[in-house]
């Protein structure tokens, strides 16, 4: 009877080695790749537990069995490479790129309201154009008609530099390279800006020549065509950071 | 006949492992894109910079994929900066998607997923989520889309020229997974 409880014994454990060796192998070669993923805390959950005790135990009851094998663990972000810096919060960084949308977002503000003294300045432009001749006395412009188109003029030229500080003085983020509209932009600054400074004072030259009884003359006659060609710039480069444009209010439900 | 029973003890106890074979999946490649919408633009982000893991036992899988937030690129740096600032990106660099399913599933045409989602300094989950799965060889390429919104990570809407983008911001994910 000893006997056989010996034999019977001996042949379970046989046949459970060879049952389990192919597993242990497979289990191996999946588990060798997990091994970064111990040092997470969140690895060690309970559900890998049997499945570790399993394999360890087995193991130390099979002298000639590989190396015990580690069940994969549940994959955490340590596990996938990337760099602590990725990784790290940066609140510096957070408050640069609130301060800077908090900026451009009065920029677009202001840079919108803009458009309405720069177009009732354009419009009255020509009705501050002097008609008279050199050394007669001009009729036409009418003072207020003159005064209205200064005061428009001075109020597009406010409104236009405060909106341009704001986006020139906004943080800049380091190692950003622009791509996209930003760049039509920013491109047609190079217009318009010269165009905003050139403006108002080929104006108050005219102005001048007006108020002293001379028709525009110089210089001072290009006063309407540069601010057309700013206004023009200007109103593209709102179009072209706003581009590609997709209306799509008619299909709001 | 004590022998015989303990014999049949430890068979029995040894069975079960059999069914952990486990399996490991890494991601070789993939895109995930957002898409926004506003009265007058539609923008889609994307990003090829994501990294995921994916482990399969007991009859679970748990994927991993993770992507740092200011990798998304809509073509337009000003569109971009905007987005990481409105997502508090800077303060919560990564976007991770857990995804758990099934594993008898790895074997269909389509995976039903829950997923939880940190973004934004938040954690949203999704449940049930369909993507559906190619085989192509010992890879996989999975396929669908996330149903996020802005308002499952409380970030508030960006805005352009005064417009705000729609609350639903979906995530499409194409992601190519490998066996290890």
């Amino acid at each position: 009877m000893h006997l056989n409880a010996v034999k019977g014994a001996t042949a379970a454990a046989v046949l459970l080695g060879v049952l389990l060796c192919p597993q242990l192998s497979l289990a191996q070669t999946s588990g060798s790749s997990s091994s970064s993923a111990s040092h997470s805390p969140q690895d060690q959950t309970g559900q890998q537990t049997p499945a570790k005790k399993n394999s360890s135990g087995t193991s130390s009851s099979l002298p000639s069995a590989p190396a015990p094998a580690q069940a994969p663990q549940e994959p955490s972000l340590q596990d996938l490479g990337f760099s602590q810096q990725q990784m790290q919060s940066n609140p510096a960084l957070q408050a640069r790129l609130n301060r800077r949308t908090e900026m451009l977002k009065l920029h677009q503000r202001l840079g919108l309201i803009t458009i309405a003294p720069m177009a009732a300045a354009l419009i009255t432009g020509p009705m501050a154009k002097a008609k008279g001749r050199n050394g007669q006395i001009i009729k036409e412009p009418t003072a207020a008609n003159l005064d209205m188109h200064a005061a428009l003029g001075s109020a597009t030229a406010a409104l236009y530099f405060t909106s341009a500080s704001l986006a020139i003085f906004a943080p800049k983020i380091p190692g950003e390279k622009k791509r996209g509209a930003i760049r039509m932009h920013e491109a047609l600054a190079f217009v318009h800006v010269p165009g905003m400074v050139l403006t108002p004072i080929l104006g108050a030259m005219a102005f001048s020549q007006e108020e002293n009884g001379e028709k525009v003359h110089g210089i001072a006659s290009a006063h309407g065509a540069v601010a057309t060609i700013t206004a023009i710039a200007y109103g593209t480069s709102i179009v072209a950071v706003a581009w590609p444009i997709h209306l799509k209010f008619w299909e709001k439900k | 006949m004590k022998s015989r029973f303990l014999a049949a003890t430890i068979l029995l106890a040894a069975v079960p492992s059999f069914g952990q074979k486990a399996s490991q999946w890494g991601l070789a490649q993939s895109s995930l894109s957002y898409h926004a919408t506003s009265p007058v633009h539609e923008v889609n982000g994307v990003s090829n910079a994501a990294k995921g893991k994916g482990v399969c036992q007991n009859e679970e899988c748990d994927f991993l994929v993770a992507a740092p937030v200011k990798s998304f690129s809509s073509g337009d740096t000003n569109r971009d900066l905007h987005m990481l600032e409105a997502t508090r990106g800077a303060e919560n660099p990564m976007v991770v998607v857990r995804a758990k399913f099934p594993e008898v599933e790895l074997g269909q045409a389509t995976i039903y997923a829950d997923l939880e989602v940190q973004f934004a300094g938040q954690t949203a989950n999704y449940s049930h989520i369909a993507f559906q799965r190619e085989a192509q060889g010992n890879e996989m390429r999975i396929t669908g889309t996330v149903p996020a919104t802005c308002s499952d990570f409380k970030f508030e809407k960006p805005s352009f020229l005064g417009m705000t983008i729609s609350n639903d911001i979906p995530v499409h994910v194409d992601a190519t997974w490998k066996q290890m």
